[in-house]
């Protein structure tokens, strides 16, 4: 890799991935059920 | 300072603004997925009222089909499209979750057993897959991209291996659409076969998690046939998915060193970068749920959550699958990709019953 492609992927501003927000939500999720926000969801 | 090169600032997109923009998708989702839901409990009473013989059609196959019948008459108007693409986001969020449903013991049990199979599927898949490409002929970066498909986890390992060995995105999209048609074929099927053959829950769902190339299409497989195959066949996928870093790693090489994709640098760095973490959070949570951090009653909600974000996976999966994107394709690499699963299916099919044999899942 040339020292401009270095540069240019440098200012790549730093992102969760798609699979990194899944996991976010979930384990928020499980963190309200955990406690007692989410008390009952029914199906 | 010569060598910094000035990129022009691009305006991001609001983070609002995009959040805005899926809103009507994902309501769509649920709208369809409910409707599904309804479809379930009600149709059945319906007939059995009437006395009508019906069988019964689980949610998932309604959330499926209202789908499909979307797409392939009225479409997905633009509006919706940005919140319908977020079913693979609650796909994963329904992964993780559904790993409160799962001791650490049983993870560890099954996994390593599904280990073992998903290794000899992989070795097993790419191998015959290369060999099909060869025999039609079809171009090698082609035949790479059907390989890594069929052989771990469908799109999201096509679309890592078209990045770390700079295939066109022609090859790309034909493999793309031959793998969804496949997929939305195993849907229906799979639990056929399995009736057929009278396979218990188990083996079923190791099945669907070996030979049904997307997460999303096994995840309703599993689900089609009873919660517990469910249960297993995301088990077993997320296996399959977990080996993505390996193969592509593997195959980034190899073009790499025919001078035909560009080298990797930090091979760690690379198998993080293409590591599915939903996988890492489904474990957290099972250990977790193992180590007794939920009670029975919130285990229950977790569960159901899983379920709810399920739901709006199976209506993105019918909504995805346009019978009219598949048939512009062309013949050749969806022939190749038939013969390939077909094949693919018996195989893991005798592998899993040999495997039940042995270690008694």
């Amino acid at each position: 890799m040339s020292t401009q492609e270095n540069a240019v992927e440098a200012k790549k501003p730093w992102r969760l991935s798609l699979d990194s927000w899944a996991v976010v939500l979930a384990l928020l999720a499980a963190l309200l059920v955990r406690v007692g926000v989410l008390k009952h969801i029914p199906w | 300072m010569a060598d910094v090169v000035v990129v022009p600032q691009v305006q991001p997109v609001q983070p609002a603004l995009r959040f805005l923009k899926i809103i009507p998708g994902v309501l769509l989702l649920g709208a369809i997925g409910y409707a599904g839901k309804l479809l379930e409990q009600n149709v059945g009473t319906y007939a059995k009222a009437h006395h009508w013989i019906f069988p019964n059609i689980e949610y998932v196959l309604w959330a499926i089909l209202l789908g499909i019948v979307i797409s392939n008459t009225i479409g997905v108007p633009e509006i919706f499209r940005s919140g319908v693409a977020t079913y693979e986001f609650w796909l994963k969020a329904g992964i993780v979750l559904l790993g409160s449903r799962f001791l650490l013991g049983d993870i560890l049990k099954l996994g390593g057993v599904s280990l073992l199979l998903v290794a000899i599927e992989i070795v097993g898949a790419i191998a015959f897959m290369t060999f099909l490409g060869r025999v039609f002929r079809l171009k090698p970066k082609l035949t790479t991209l059907l390989a890594v498909g069929s052989a771990v986890c469908g799109v999201s390992a096509i679309i890592a291996t078209k990045g770390a060995i700079d295939a066109d995105d022609e090859d790309s999209s034909f493999s793309i659409a031959a793998i969804l048609a496949l997929g939305a074929l195993a849907l229906f099927t799979f639990p056929l076969i399995g009736h057929v053959f009278h396979l218990g829950d188990k083996a079923y769902g190791v099945w669907a998690g070996l030979a049904v190339d997307n997460t999303a299409e096994a995840t309703a497989a599993g689900a089609l046939y009873s919660d517990a195959a469910g249960k297993l066949a995301v088990l077993v996928k997320s296996t399959r998915n977990a080996m993505i870093g390996f193969v592509v790693l593997a195959y980034a090489i190899y073009w790499a060193s025919q001078g035909q994709a560009k080298a990797v640098g930090n091979k760690a760095a690379f198998l993080w970068q293409k590591f599915p973490k939903f996988v890492l959070g489904f474990l957290f949570i099972s250990i977790l749920a193992t180590y007794q951090f939920f009670n029975k009653d919130q285990v229950g909600t977790l569960a159901n959550l899983s379920r709810w974000a399920f739901l709006l996976t199976f209506a993105g999966v019918g909504l995805r699958t346009n019978f009219r994107d598949m048939r512009k394709q062309g013949l050749r690499p969806f022939a190749v990709g038939a013969i390939g699963e077909v094949v693919i299916a018996v195989f893991t099919l005798a592998l899993v019953v040999g495997a039940q044999k042995l270690f008694g899942f």
